[in-house]
């Protein structure tokens, strides 16, 4: 007995020694990235951003005090090698002599350029007198607290040693600076500067949007024109906005319509838009930004563009402060919060933002499609400064971007205990008591990341590349400090040393950097932009510096080489004249002299010949009422009630024309178009008109009382006062093309109704109709009833009782797919996979169709898209441009639909899977709003964070409820294999960028295809909308195309349904958009 | 000399606890007005909306009272007398019953079915039980057990009042273009709190429109019209005290009487909401000033506060009713959009519709109790805002202070004068109905 105790001691404690060891071998040998740091002490830079509080200067008297700061870069004594400057808020700068290998010399002393200003910001260099001498300009914020100083311009004396001049240049700025941008917008061929100030709350900031036209002094941006070497302010007359709401805190300038002419994109922080200013080329701008782009960070702090995806156009990034962590989500004050002010904000005319990060890919220069969450980079935290580069040299730009917060002023709990301790003192002595509790906001350290791009997608590389370690990191630049042909980067950190990471990425791949030698008033050709051809790939790009965060870099442009050789390099100068080098070499550091005898560049534009022209054939404005579902069922994952507007095509009065129904939202007339094959003209329909209560969702011509004229039938939705005799489904029949409403001929549908297609399913010789629902309007969780009506012939419909379907339908159409000559019934549902039904006579058999596809289907239809002569079920679905990118069959969707707090009324909780958990989507305010229950079993928001589903609701509540799953977000299409129906292929990454609501078959260019259309603005802010589906023209699986290539304007809105309808001429095609008017076009 | 008294006192204690085992546990009007300070404490950490907070001051009160009034021949049940509210069971009872600490008891009970913080209420509790226990576990039993039956007697009552079905209702929808319906207001935009508390069962009222009070002046931008005339007159008055600085009395008046649990304050990077109590809960402090000034007994006090509690409770109910079925558009709202986009109230406006103004309700029908139970010319001074960190201001009756009470909210530019005139009449009638038709005291 004693022995084998003995003996079991002895086993454990060689299990001990070697899991000891185990250990200690993983602790010693450190995971080897591709970014060394260097260490302080080996390259000289000492250089920390030390931030001093006090009572009377912290962040709750400046809300900027922990944005951090920048640094920059440039080779001020010509010797080769970038030197570095670091700028500190409060403390000393430090200007860094770069001595090779990684040696720095702190020359800050004798270089004189101490500044005089009391909180400094962004810095550049740039050579502003043309001496070949590069001189470093330095933004301030002034007037705030009793900040004191302006901007500074320190000219470099060709000795080491420099000085201020600010005021010879008219460059002594003074107000609340972020950072200046320098490039030339008038095409004279000097550097004009852009230079973005900040605003802080005020009364008037929170005023409507308008203010942005005003122009406050201090806080205002301001363009200033560079004449003759004095710098002129023209914001006014150059039309850029200057108000009081301008919370500006980087810019990113570029020519993003390749008009040969600079832009300018600016990130607003807090609800103020970004602006997207496009150069006019007469010294003017224009503001785009709502024609442009759909979707936008809301607290845009960093940015940076690149052409990410080898188009020939610059892509944009802006960086704001989504966590990604699942306990921090749920302490740190969401959108959720926003649902309300959103509207507010919208009524002061401010567009609907969103607090993520975006990635807007650049379309032809016309408009943005944002795919941030597509990429997995919408969530970095509390980010800063983005940058793009190719950092491994494989020819593709990837992503680096500076993280971490000294504080988090969001977190909940910090804000619970301030309103709950805080006490009017009087403002002085509150002053000292919140700055006291500043110790009770938790840190916001956060890793910087760093991720691997592909030309379509990036993969995240932290942990990888670089390590993965939570840090205080502002501003951030690449640059090759040892000019080894690999970009090194830099950080300015908070409260920690800045950080150097070495690049170690060997010699497999290639690369050529660029600098240029322009005019002597453009020495280094700012806004020069250079091709690359290699391999049959394009890189473009064009030379800033002033990238990311408060930050500049080096002069150069960098690309990274997969292939050994370079077929050709084109450089487009600022003037917009291309010299094109055919014999470049690689892996060197080339200088591009500028050549007089170069060509002007064309710029190409790739839209193809209009095929479509728009013209205004009808007139019919869908709008919605004021109904919101959030206001009566605050836990579902969308809204279900902003489903039209209803449409139903046939040949009403048999002239050869189809005429057209349009349906409207409650409280608005539907209308009747009849076609003489040259326009359009109303038809008032007495009992049509007298039911403008109810909510259009659904209609479809078709015979059904056998008298062969159409008649009609229209699915009612949720109407605005919910009543209850509003919401039922309608009959009208058609007596010599007077509509009118009949009586109990079909069955009472009080149900959300989604779907209504006509057929004579039994093959007795009348019509029959299928019917969807997609919800219960007085409980979202409950699958409502999906029924065939059986047709008497007379036009008196009953149920089919064989046919038993509870569903979310959203979607059905009847069509022949096994060749019988008898089409069969194919549904889309939501939270369910698609049912596929094979007719016989009749006899509805549901078909086997591959596994693992519960999704959220919008759309169904047929057609034979790989060429092989059947028809494959095509399917649209949300699309993976969400925040629920990780779905699939091992880590589903749940939603949980049970009365989890016992009062009666049945909830919806929707859950998604991380680290083996299910975590609620809803934050902790939004389900106690529903759930009094939750308040008391969660005081703080740490106790409710990172509790997975089963400890908010209870495993006894969830038991009793039911859950519905989707694995798959992705559309596709199940392939049709010789009758086969097994296999789901996911569509190409353009049309998983939204939800598709509807397929319509269209020929352009006798090229017979699909307009793919879709997007969603049903969901609340935690999604903000779905609105990256522009309009799509697809012909086969890998051949797609925007519809915007052919003269289609970009799909903005939720748009319900397109089509064609012949005249007698031309073709019309027609977009319908929920809450827009109908958008017509014609074609031959 | 008080001194002495203290000390004989005292030695008599502990002379008393030597000679006997086991000593009475003593339960004074202290105990009471800490408990109820303990739940105001609880409830401004909870943020409670004022319609909630008064709902959650009534009950435990109430319960508190029938412990009390039980087989009391100077006070009467009040069951048979709030509306649905049926008789306690018959509970036999020993003579030997504390029924101060069976109140006490009652009270904790219920407030701590009623607020989030459950948690704070228990320790809160725990430490008076166990000390109890100490003194005398017997009697604390005893009473413990009959407080307990009446709290729970009450707590079945109050869940049938349709609170609990109000919190699914639907929001409050605001998305209108008549330019005089209500919408929210900056800088937080909440959602109209409590759209449904109509719903809500009135405790004595018959029904939630009972004291409907006449409609506030036809919405007009017609210079002439009284309605235009009242918006410029709130106008105006923000602008004179601002003139005034901050030595304006007007400014102090506003300040003082804010109690807007829902104040936001936009501090450098972040807003929070800055706690407050409730108008209700000044009320309650109010009450508690004068039974300490009073030196009422500890039945007098419970009472007081009951009848004080029950009157806010139907106040809140009454004007709520009113307040979303004219859902009235707020001055700041109008000033902002039509006469001065740079205009700011003095006080923060708070979520809900204007008229009529709760403050002035409340506090009409508060203070006509109050002066019921303690007679007209009152003189106190109101502290009960010094933990807030405002002043004190002494008011020669309630129905001073009532006035003064609905006037700062014109004075803080949150509602136009009908609302607080009317609003104030409002509340007296339900303060007069409520002393009628209600017994407490036996004659």
């Amino acid at each position: 007995m004693l022995n084998k105790c003995i003996f079991y001691k002895i086993l454990f404690l060689i299990f001990l020694i070697f899991s000891c060891n185990k250990q200690i071998k993983e602790n010693i040998s450190p995971k080897k990235h591709l970014f060394k740091v260097l260490s302080p002490e080996n390259t000289g830079v000492k250089f920390t951003n030390q931030l001093k509080e006090d009572a009377n200067h912290s962040i709750i008297n400046y809300i900027y005090f922990y944005n951090g700061n920048g640094l920059c870069a440039g080779d001020i004594n010509n010797d080769g090698l970038t030197d570095l400057y670091f700028v500190s808020n409060q403390g000393e700068n430090k200007l860094y002599l770069n001595k090779g290998n990684f040696k720095f010399e702190d020359i800050t002393k004798k270089a004189n350029i101490e500044s005089l200003s009391d909180w400094n910001t962004g810095a550049t260099m740039v050579d502003i007198n043309n001496d070949g001498f590069m001189d470093i300009y330095l933004c301030s914020v002034s007037g705030i607290l009793d900040f004191e100083g302006r901007n500074e311009l320190f000219i470099n004396n060709g000795n080491g040693t420099f000085t201020e001049k600010a005021k010879d240049y008219g460059l002594d700025f003074k107000g609340y600076s972020t950072q200046s941008y320098f490039f030339d917008y008038d095409k004279d061929d000097d550097l004009d500067v852009y230079i973005v100030n900040h605003a802080v709350h005020t009364n008037l900031s929170y005023g409507p949007a308008s203010h942005r036209k005003k122009r406050v002094g201090l806080v205002g941006d301001v363009l200033l024109k560079n004449t003759n070497g004095k710098f002129i302010d023209v914001s006014e007359t150059s039309n850029i906005f200057g108000g009081p709401n301008g919370y500006g805190l980087s810019a990113s300038i570029g020519d993003f319509n390749n008009d040969g002419w600079d832009d300018i994109y600016v990130c607003n922080d807090f609800h103020e838009d970004d602006y997207y200013y496009l150069n006019n080329q007469d010294g003017t701008f224009t503001e785009k930004m709502s024609e442009a782009f759909s979707t936008i960070s809301r607290f845009s702090m960093g940015s940076d563009s690149a052409d990410i995806n080898g188009d020939g156009f610059l892509d944009i990034i802006t960086l704001d402060m989504l966590p990604e962590k699942e306990s921090i989500i749920k302490q740190t004050e969401g959108d959720d919060a926003m649902y309300n002010m959103q509207k507010q904000l919208k009524k002061l005319g401010y567009k609907d933002q969103i607090s993520r990060n975006m990635l807007q890919i650049n379309n032809n220069g016309s408009y943005f499609i944002e795919t941030a969450s597509y990429n997995h980079i919408e969530d970095t935290d509390w980010s800063w400064g983005p940058l793009f580069a190719d950092f491994d040299n494989d020819g593709f730009q990837d992503l680096f971007i500076s993280n971490g917060i000294l504080r988090r002023p969001n977190n909940l709990d910090f804000r619970k205990y301030v309103s709950s301790t805080f006490k009017q003192y009087g403002s002085d002595n509150s002053l000292k008591w919140l700055y006291k509790s500043l110790d009770k906001m938790p840190s916001g350290a956060s890793s910087n990341r760093i991720f691997k791009g592909n030309s379509q997608s990036f993969e995240d590389k932290t942990g990888k590349w670089i390590e993965d370690k939570p840090s205080f990191s502002n501003g951030a630049i690449y640059l090759d400090l040892d000019l080894d042909g690999d970009l090194d980067i830099v950080t300015n950190n908070l409260n920690e040393k800045a950080t150097i990471l070495k690049n170690t990425t060997d010699n497999s791949n290639n690369y050529l950097s660029i600098k240029f030698n322009y005019k002597p008033s453009n020495k280094e050709g700012l806004g020069t932009k250079a091709i690359v051809y290699s391999n049959g790939l394009k890189q473009f790009k064009q030379l800033y510096k002033t990238r990311g965060f408060l930050s500049a870099g080096e002069g150069k442009l960098h690309f990274g080489l997969e292939k050994n050789v370079i077929d050709s390099l084109h450089i487009i100068w600022p003037n917009n004249k291309v010299q094109k080098i055919n014999d470049v070499s690689i892996n060197t550091n080339l200088t591009v002299d500028y050549k007089i005898d170069t060509t002007p560049y064309s710029y190409i534009n790739k839209k193809e010949k209009n095929f479509f022209k728009r013209e205004n054939i009808l007139d019919f404005v869908h709008s919605e009422d004021n109904y919101d579902d959030f206001f009566h069922e605050r836990l579902i994952p969308n809204r279900v009630s902003i489903q039209g507007p209803a449409v139903a095509i046939a040949d009403i009065d048999n002239n050869g024309f189809e005429d057209f129904f349009i349906g409207n939202a409650s409280g608005k007339k539907a209308k009747l178009f009849l076609n003489n094959g040259f326009s359009f003209k109303e038809k008032k329909i007495t009992h049509i008109e007298q039911d403008l209560l109810y909510e259009d969702n659904v209609a479809t011509f078709f015979d059904a009382d056998g008298d062969s004229d159409l008649d009609l039938y229209v699915g009612s939705g949720i109407e605005l006062l919910r009543r209850k005799n509003f919401e039922n489904d309608r009959l009208y029949i058609n007596n010599n093309n007077s509509f009118e409403k009949s009586n109990n001929t079909i069955p009472n549908n009080f149900n959300n109704t989604s779907s209504v297609v006509a057929y004579d399913y039994d093959q007795d010789g009348d019509q029959d109709l299928f019917i969807g629902n997609l919800s219960n309007p007085n409980s979202y969780g409950d699958k409502p009833s999906a029924y065939i009506l059986i047709n008497d012939g007379k036009g008196n419909f009953s149920k089919d009782k064989e046919f038993n379907l509870n569903i979310k339908a959203t979607a059905a159409t009847w069509s022949d797919i096994n060749n019988d000559g008898i089409k069969d019934l194919l549904i889309a549902s939501e939270w369910d996979s698609p049912k596929i039904y094979i007719n016989n006579k009749g006899n509805l058999k549901p078909l086997d169709i591959p596994n693992h596809l519960n999704g959220l289907w919008q759309s169904i239809t047929t057609f034979d898209i790989d060429d092989d002569g059947d028809l494959d079920i095509l399917l649209g679905n949300w699309g993976e441009n969400t925040r629920f990118n990780e779905v699939s069959s091992d880590a589903p969707l749940k939603l949980y639909y049970s009365d989890f707090d016992s009062n009666g009324t049945k909830e919806t909780v929707l859950a998604y899977k991380k680290d083996n958990n299910y975590y609620p989507v809803n934050s902790k305010d939004e389900l106690a709003s529903q759930m009094n229950i939750i308040s008391k079993r969660f005081i703080n928001y740490k106790d409710f964070s990172s509790k997975p589903i089963e400890d908010v609701l209870t495993y006894e509540s969830l038991k009793k409820g039911k859950i519905y799953k989707v694995e798959t977000l992705s559309s596709g299409y199940i392939q049709n294999n010789n009758g086969n129906f097994n296999t789901f292929i996911e569509f190409n990454y353009q049309l998983q960028l939204a939800p598709i609501n509807s397929f319509a078959e269209i020929t352009i260019n006798n090229k017979k295809g699909l307009v793919v259309s879709g997007n969603s603005n049903k969901t609340g802010t935690y999604h903000g909308a779905y609105l990256a589906l522009k309009g799509m023209f697809l012909e086969t699986d890998n051949q797609i195309n925007q519809l915007s290539n052919y003269g289609i304007d970009a799909f903005n809105g939720q748009v319900k349904q397109t089509g064609v309808i012949k005249m007698k001429n031309k073709n019309l095609f027609f977009v319908l958009t929920n809450n827009e008017a109908i958008k017509t076009y014609t074609f031959r | 000399m008080r001194k002495h008294i203290r000390v004989i006192i005292l030695l008599n204690l502990i002379f008393i606890s030597c000679k006997e085992k086991k000593a009475s546990i003593n339960i004074t009007t202290n105990h009471i007005h800490n408990t109820v300070d303990q739940l105001t404490k609880i409830m401004i950490h909870d943020v409670f909306s004022p319609p909630v907070a008064s709902r959650i001051y009534v009950y435990p009160n109430i319960a508190a009272y029938e412990v009390l009034s039980y087989n009391n021949k100077s006070y009467k049940t009040l069951s048979k007398q709030l509306n649905e509210f049926k008789t306690l069971p018959k509970i036999k009872l020993n003579n030997t019953l504390n029924k101060k600490l069976a109140a006490l008891i009652a009270y904790m009970e219920v407030s701590e079915e009623l607020v989030f913080s459950k948690q704070k209420l228990i320790t809160y509790k725990d430490s008076l039980y166990s000390n109890w226990i100490n003194i005398n576990k017997d009697e604390f039993n005893e009473a413990k057990m009959f407080g307990k039956e009446v709290a729970n007697h009450v707590k079945l009552w109050m869940n049938d009042d349709k609170y609990i079905e109000t919190r699914n209702m639907p929001i409050h929808n605001v998305l209108t273009k008549d330019p005089f319906s209500w919408v929210p207001t900056p800088p937080a935009f909440m959602p109209g709190i409590e759209p449904h508390w109509n719903k809500i069962r009135p405790l004595i009222m018959k029904s939630a429109d009972q004291f409907k009070p006449e409609k506030p002046p036809t919405p007009s931008f017609e210079k002439s019209s009284d309605f235009y005339k009242e918006l410029i007159g709130v106008y105006n008055i923000g602008n004179k005290i601002i003139k005034e600085g901050n030595t304006s009395e007007k400014l102090n008046i506003a300040k003082f009487w804010d109690c807007n649990p829902y104040v936001s304050v936009n501090k450098g990077h972040f807003m929070f909401a800055e706690k407050k109590i409730t108008p209700g809960a000044h009320w309650i402090g109010i009450c508690k000033i004068a039974c300490k000034e009073s030196n009422s007994s500890f039945e007098k006090t419970i009472y007081a506060y009951t009848k004080t509690a029950i009157a806010i409770n139907d106040a809140f109910i009454s004007c709520w009713d009113e307040k979303y079925r004219s859902n009235l558009v707020r001055p700041e709202t109008l000033i902002n959009n039509y006469i001065d986009d740079n205009w700011l109230p003095l006080l923060q406006t708070p979520p809900f519709p204007e008229y009529t103004s709760g403050h002035s309700v409340v506090s009409g029908a508060a203070s006509e109790i109050l002066t019921k139970i303690f007679g007209d010319n009152f003189k106190f001074d109101d502290t009960t805002e010094l933990p807030y960190g405002l002043g004190v201001r002494t008011f020669s009756s309630f129905r001073d202070a009532a006035n003064e009470a609905a006037l700062s909210r014109f004075y803080g530019g949150i509602h136009y004068m009908s609302a607080v005139k009317l609003g104030l009449e409002q509340g007296k009638k339900i303060g007069h109905y409520i002393n009628n038709s209600v017994t407490f005291k036996n004659k």
